[in-house]
């Protein structure tokens, strides 16, 4: 009889509240029949458990135990094992989106025996060093709650390509990860793999009470006491060879809603990598040249999740020597022109009915539609994508420092390109007409420095790198001088040369249409603000 | 054991380190950040421009700014400072406890500025007070734990004690309702903590 676990499947029956969101997206893929790495879910009660006592519930370890074995069995790879190893991904799932705020540890079990074990059965030795520091840096920030990213900084160079200038700098960084974890918390990461397994579950269940994430739950009328359910999976291997990598998924563009794939993805790398923005990532379609099987299984994917939410949905993905997995899913959550387009055209797909699609779009989506936009990705000369941070549209010359920003606003519009933003960059900020950094979340100084100022911005275009001796500016393979004139659209994150065709009415076809819709239904033809057509229709739906 | 104690930093430093921490600042910004009285900082900045370690710059943004020869002179000087009143282990131990609190005050700020209404991300109108005293709570709850960073801090060296005053004041007055306090003034919680940020980057010598 168990307690706190329950193994992930189609048969799996409780409600989020039990096993978490996340966890319940793997029992739907399951339902679904898609590739979902074997694994097993301990429950938001056991973290109930462990935050009122303080310490794991009696039981689980014996149930730890005998799930470890079932995925041994089922994966035929011995956990902590010197031949054929069993690595587990350790995830936290609440019931509510909490984005950010918990931990994820990679590659548990690589002890430095499994370590050895996994380059012998590869005949890759990088291979298995980097997963080991992806291991070790995961966990460290876990435990110690600090971002230990910089301390071995991981990339994986060209996977399979074995020089031993590779394995000496990775077995440095390992080192450093491990010095640095001595040093903070006084002790050394576990060798044993029960031990890594317990504390990284004890990591998960106790980042839901870190002081940031308590903030975020006040902030977002989510109730202290949820508790967060821990999924923990058998490894898939994004950077295991030039077969393999990892990557996100929408089933429809999120910028402007239209029925293509959207994402991004990341060869030859693992896991957190995509989300985390610290890398560069391809967009999706060159998946379907470089891997055509995961690119045809991926489309597959979309369509059956498409069908089972009748809605846009967006995945979590990795694909290790050509097999695809499923990581992650959910609806898309569209919001803005993107919303009203993806409710119109699955009525004309005949997916949802015209009642559904009035009552699937808030009224306060129609405000953001007019937000000016770049008219088409397809057909601006896009350089790069970052993550919008706040809406509208910049044009200007580029400048990469502070005080050339003052100066050349001078004479024209310009965008300030930089790293990241500190104070001292704040003159520079206030002089351009947008903001670009390489680095950085929705969260991060420029984004609230831009806001404050109410001017668009892109942050975390990851790749992106500034020469500091002649201001050019790279990303990927192109590289523009200061001066170059650019546009950035600070919803969509886009970031494209020239001067693109810019709209304020990317989605009027589509909101003609659902505005049309909404007066028969409410009866009420009279001229009246957008958002109130909208709004009289849902009341009459709800009235009905 | 016991660490000799750091005496007052000289104002003429206060003031040129005040330009490496807060960029291209006015003179009122400088008395804000520093404390000293309008007519002493300016006299500072004379000396300092004499000796080619700042400059003023006109037109769109005026203010006064640092000179590649100011920056160097800076380091070198903050750097001297903390290593003789035997700073860097405490200061350091302080960063990193800063560093802890660093995220969770940039997602406060943001959730100022925007909030999620059925899925969208807005502009926080200010229309709805209960949500704004939630976020202001929030914001004296990080406050209260950023206080005892600034306390060892400012024990290890004594200038630090400004940002206290500083963050503590800019709270009050947003509390107040000078809304611009949180996060869209010169002198906002939002630009303070900021300073804070740069200010031990630049002590420890340590690159963003």
């Amino acid at each position: 009889m168990r307690r706190w676990i329950r193994t992930i499947s189609a048969q799996a029956e409780e409600t989020a509240e039990t096993l978490g969101g996340k966890a319940l997206g793997l029992v739907l893929l399951h339902r679904l029949g898609l590739p979902v790495p074997t694994g097993f879910i301990i429950t938001t009660e056991a973290c109930r458990a462990f935050l009122r006592d303080g310490r794991l519930p009696e039981g689980l370890d014996d149930e730890l135990a005998t799930a470890m074995a079932d995925l041994e069995r089922s994966t035929r790879r011995a956990f902590g094992g010197p031949h054929n190893p069993l690595a587990v991904s350790v995830r936290s799932g609440a019931s509510v989106s909490m984005p950010g705020m918990m931990n994820t540890i990679l590659n548990l079990g690589l002890t430095t025996e499994a370590t050895v074990g996994l380059a012998a059965e590869t005949g890759d030795r990088p291979f298995a060093l980097n997963s080991r520091l992806r291991f070790l840096t995961s966990f460290a920030s876990a435990i110690t709650n600090a971002d230990m990213d910089g301390t071995g900084t991981v990339h994986a160079g060209h996977p399979g390509r074995e020089t031993e200038d590779e394995e000496t700098r990775l077995t440095e960084s390992i080192e450093a990860v491990e010095n640095l974890v001595r040093e903070r918390s006084g002790q050394p990461i576990p060798d044993d793999v029960t031990r890594q397994l317990e504390q990284a579950i004890e990591a998960v269940f106790s980042s839901w009470d870190a002081p940031r994430a308590r903030t975020y739950r006040e902030l977002n009328d989510i109730p202290h006491d949820l508790g967060t359910a821990v999924i923990v999976q058998r490894m898939v291997f994004g950077n295991r060879d030039g077969h393999s990598g990892t990557g996100v998924a929408f089933s429809r563009d999120p910028n402007t809603g239209e029925n293509i794939p959207f994402g991004e993805v990341l060869f030859g790398r693992q896991g957190e990598e995509v989300v985390s923005g610290k890398s560069m990532t391809r967009p999706l379609r060159e998946l379907a040249e470089r891997e055509p099987d995961v690119w045809t299984g991926l489309l597959d994917a979309l369509r059956r999740i498409e069908g089972h939410y009748r809605d846009a949905c967006y995945v979590e993905f990795t694909f290790q020597s050509g097999e695809l997995w499923i990581l992650q899913v959910r609806p898309g959550r569209f919001v803005g022109g993107a919303a009203v387009r993806v409710v119109t055209e699955l009525v004309d797909q005949r997916i949802i009915g015209r009642d559904e699609a009035l009552l699937r779009v808030s009224p306060l989506h129609l405000r953001h539609v007019r937000t000016p936009r770049i008219a088409s990705a397809e057909e601006a000369d896009v350089l790069a994508r970052g993550i919008g941070a706040c809406p509208g549209v910049a044009v200007g010359r580029i400048a990469t420092t502070a005080d050339g920003a003052v100066r050349m606003a001078r004479a024209d519009p310009v965008i300030l390109v930089r790293p990241e933003t500190s104070p001292n960059d704040v003159h520079g900020l206030a002089a351009a007409a947008g903001i670009v950094t390489a680095r950085g979340g929705p969260a991060s100084h420029a984004a609230v420095v831009a806001r404050a100022m109410g001017k668009p911005a892109v942050v975390g275009v990851a790749g992106l790198t500034i020469d500091r001796d002649d201001g050019s500016v790279t990303a990927g393979v192109r590289t523009i001088p200061e001066g170059t004139l650019i546009t950035i659209d600070g919803t969509s994150g886009e970031v494209a040369l020239g001067r693109p065709r810019v709209v304020t009415d990317a989605a009027d076809e589509h909101v003609h249409r659902l505005l049309a819709w909404a007066d028969d239904v409410s009866g009420d033809h009279s001229a009246r603000e957008e958002a109130q057509r909208l709004d009289a229709a849902q009341a009459a739906l709800r009235n009905r | 054991m016991t660490w000799p104690e750091a005496g007052a930093t000289d104002t003429g430093l206060l003031v040129l380190h005040a330009l490496r921490c807060a960029g291209t600042v006015s003179l009122a910004r400088l008395h804000a950040i520093t404390g000293l009285d309008e007519s002493d900082v300016e006299s500072e900045l004379i000396d300092l421009g004499a000796d080619g370690l700042v400059t003023r710059l006109s037109g769109g943004i005026p203010g006064w700014s640092l000179t590649e020869a100011g920056r160097a002179a800076d380091s070198e000087r903050i750097t001297h400072e903390l290593e003789s009143a035997h700073a860097r282990a405490r200061v350091t131990a302080a960063f990193e406890r800063f560093l802890v609190l660093n995220p969770e005050l940039l997602d406060l700020c943001t959730a100022w500025q925007l909030r999620a209404v059925d899925g969208v991300m807005s502009a926080n109108d200010h229309s709805d007070p209960a949500y704004d005293s939630r976020v202001l709570a929030r914001f004296a709850d990080l406050d209260r734990r950023a206080a005892v960073v600034c306390a060892e801090l400012s024990a290890a060296l004594p200038r630090f004690g400004r940002y206290r005053v500083r963050l503590t004041g800019a709270l009050d007055r947003a509390a107040s309702g000078e809304l611009e306090y949180v996060a869209d003034n010169t002198g906002s919680y939002h630009v303070v903590w900021a300073e804070l940020h740069e200010d031990l980057l630049a002590t420890l010598g340590l690159q963003r």
